[in-house]
């Protein structure tokens, strides 16, 4: 149980549920045997996971609030959040089906259903369907952004993740922030992994000058007598997202010419009975995949870490994700006979770690981890308390990010911006809850964490941040990357998601004061690609930015941000916090 | 950036006689030209006299992974004893003109790839002359981006 005595007490006695065994599984009315409910159908089963960013150990991680979209796109799976997604996949509020799939009520939901993920349950859950399946009958798959932004996963340099991979039995993988260990580490995981007895496969990661294939394009398995391909998309936008140096001399891109070929190479060649796409390429960006590359049957879709309860069909290309944070285990049932899939079945399994045990094995392995990484990061270490919720995932705006802000404003002094960069990965603190120093790794455990600060003039900060916007707001997928915006702290502006390509905002205040084109400004960036040297402040020494947070949350005990958004969307809906999480 | 070496290796890629805008290997950005501008420079029309073409295809990024160095790829399901010559035109450069590559039926095949710098997003195009006198054109929209920093 993931649950202090205290909160036990207080469940126990609200709502006479001390009389179970089990008070989560009184107050969710579900037990395991529920929740593992499937009626099988067809030869083929498909098991995946996606974007567990290194969580071995359960956790909280609300959906997001918003998912502000351009208009094209508006109201498309991938852009529904709160309410409305529970609506549109008829979810009742307030179950455990809502607490997984929707933000609405988070920090209620969280005391009463307890933390989600954990690889141990997952493993449970694998094994649970390998053995009632019959191992021949499933195929188990990783769409990447597993190894690394978690303390246990990124100081030990992913090796944590992979053994556990390897001891649940996962055959195939593809990647993106798992390259940000550098080519030598990420190939010498692959190796662990290939012992381990799983294949690591991507099309669309090429040498730069001669377009050479760097690892195996796809993978050929019997799965229940069919015959099944399988393609591998690693993160297409990798060496632009992420520092170029740790992919130095590899070219990625969506390739879907590349993967066109292949797919008739599957079909023509290899005779395949279906052809079946790993990718990490974001469910949006799969959904117009869909429609250019011809006579791919499913995509099993990551990046984005959205959540599909019911499969989004493209054509006749079914496409699945299983949101992120080990939160989920994709479950689909596929019948496959002579070159056709003639039925097929789908759920996500929420990976309720109150109810669903752990594998022993598996907690084992992470506990052994978690004590190797503790004894130098002291992980359980209490360093402050949490007066509001801490989250990462918006759009534009997150209390996690406001307080990187005031963190780095504090440490240099004399900073007029901070930036935090927009991915969608982290966890969730809750009011009330211990902030841990593993809290502040959840957020921020890269392999170049490094804090610059830097002059930029007012119309440069705007060329950049005009870039990313385009980058999250571009109507057509193929010309987006999948995150979310840029955080800036101390700044305030409005939006036009709409509005033209490199001219969406306006009314920049910085300070309070309007932006001016040709004032220096004092800036801190980390997370991005590391400036050339010379761009770097001479005074101002560049820090690990976790280092940072520790010893801020430290010195102020409560953390109590503001939760009111420093933009303003002027063409789309933008929930604010009181909307989802309460008062 | 491209080095003189590295852009004859690839301009190697295309059979096929290749002129290179003067100023292009360490291209100055200071003289504006717009696409029109080049177009009139180069073969005396304007974008009025280009018709779309489904024939061409220009194979490219939508996102480079360096402005510096853009792979393009361009081909055509045009005979090639039809066409006189191929164009790239990059519409936001400062100088839209990249390469004049000239096609006779020897080539077999209307096909060209080489590597361009883009200063900014912009559509790179093909351009076809044809021997009737007629330009067919095709483009794919490339995004120039400073990426995930910021």
């Amino acid at each position: 149980m993931h649950m202090t005595r205290r909160d036990f007490l207080e469940l126990a006695l609200v709502t006479g549920a001390f009389l179970t065994a089990n008070p989560v599984q009184a107050l969710a009315k579900m037990s395991y045997e529920d929740i593992m409910r499937f009626k099988p159908v067809g030869n083929v089963t498909l098991l995946f996971t996606t974007d567990l960013h290194a969580h071995l150990e359960p956790l909280y991680f609300a959906e997001p609030m918003n998912l502000v979209a351009p208009k094209k796109l508006m109201g498309k799976p991938g852009y529904i959040t709160g309410k409305e997604f529970l609506k549109y996949y008829k979810i009742a509020p307030g179950t455990l089906e809502a607490y997984f799939t929707s933000c609405l009520d988070f920090p209620k939901l969280a005391h009463k259903f307890g933390k989600m993920g954990g690889a141990a349950h997952i493993t449970t859950i694998i094994k649970n369907v390998i053995a009632e399946r019959g191992r021949d009958k499933v195929l188990v798959m990783d769409g990447g952004d597993t190894w690394v932004t978690s303390a246990i996963g990124t100081f030990t340099d992913g090796k944590s993740v992979v053994d556990w991979m390897t001891l649940t039995g996962f055959d195939l993988m593809v990647a993106h922030w798992d390259f940000t260990f550098g080519k030598d580490i990420f190939m010498q995981r692959i190796e662990d992994l290939k012992r381990g007895g799983c294949e690591f496969i991507t099309q669309n990661v090429v040498d730069e000058l001669f377009g050479d294939l760097i690892f195996k394009p796809y993978s050929i398995r019997e799965v229940g007598g069919a015959k099944l391909g399988i393609i591998g998309n690693s993160f297409p936008y990798t060496p632009i997202a992420n520092p170029k140096q740790f992919v130095e001399g590899w070219s990625f891109g969506v390739r879907e010419d590349q993967m066109q070929q292949f797919v008739d190479e599957l079909r023509q060649k290899h005779k395949v009975d279906a052809v079946i796409l790993l990718s990490h390429d974001g469910l949006p960006l799969d959904m117009a995949l869909a429609e250019k590359v011809k006579g791919i049957d499913v995509i099993i879709s990551g990046h984005t870490h959205d959540v599909t309860p019911t499969a989004v069909k493209v054509g006749k290309t079914l496409i699945v994700i299983a949101g992120s944070h080990g939160k989920f285990v994709g479950r689909l049932d596929l019948d496959v006979q002579k070159g056709k899939i003639r039925d097929f079945k789908f759920k996500l399994y929420p990976v309720a770690s109150n109810l669903i045990p752990a594998d022993k094995e598996a907690q084992k392995l992470v506990e052994r981890y978690k004590k190797e990484v503790t004894k130098k990061y002291k992980l359980d270490e209490v360093i402050g308390e949490a007066e509001v919720m801490l989250y990462k995932r918006d759009t534009f705006f997150s209390t996690w990010d406001w307080l990187v802000g005031e963190a780095i404003s504090d440490y240099y002094g004399g900073l007029d911006i901070v930036t935090s960069p927009g991915y969608r990965w982290g966890t969730t603190v809750l009011p009330g809850q211990k902030i841990t120093r593993d809290h502040v790794y959840d957020y921020t455990a890269i392999t170049y964490p490094l804090v610059y600060v830097m002059k930029r003039t007012g119309e440069q900060l705007l060329t950049v941040w005009e870039d990313v916007a385009d980058n999250v707001f571009n109507p057509d997928p193929f010309y987006q990357q999948g995150g979310d915006m840029s955080r800036m702290w101390n700044v305030e502006y409005s939006i036009e998601v709409n509005g033209p390509q490199y001219n969406r905002i306006r009314d920049v205040k910085i300070g309070g004061k309007p932006l001016k084109k040709d004032k220096e400004y004092m800036m801190a960036v980390y997370g991005g690609p590391p400036p050339p040297p010379d761009m770097v402040h001479p005074d101002y020494k560049p820090v690990p930015v976790y280092d940072i947070l520790i010893d801020y949350i430290k010195k102020k005990g409560k953390i109590k941000v503001r939760t009111e958004p420093n933009v303003k969307v002027l063409d789309a809906p933008y929930k604010a916090y009181g909307q989802c999480y309460g008062g | 950036m491209l080095s003189r070496r590295d852009l004859f290796k690839v301009a190697g890629v295309g059979a096929a006689t290749l002129l290179v805008a003067p100023g292009f290997v360490g291209q100055s950005f200071a003289a504006k030209k717009s696409l029109d501008d080049a177009l009139k420079e180069k073969l005396g029309i304007t974008q009025k006299d280009l018709q779309a073409s489904e024939l061409i295809k220009v194979k490219a990024p939508t996102i480079a992974e360096s402005g510096a160095n853009v792979p393009v790829e361009v081909s055509a399901k045009i005979p090639a004893q039809q066409v006189e010559a191929l164009y790239i035109f990059i519409d936001k450069n400062p100088n839209p003109y990249v390469a004049q590559v000239d096609i006779s039926p020897a080539n077999g095949e209307v096909y060209f790839a080489t590597r361009v710098k883009m200063g900014k997003t912009s559509p790179v195009r093909a351009v076809i002359k044809m021997k009737d006198g007629s330009y067919l054109s095709a483009f794919k929209e490339v995004k120039v981006t400073v990426g995930g920093c910021g």
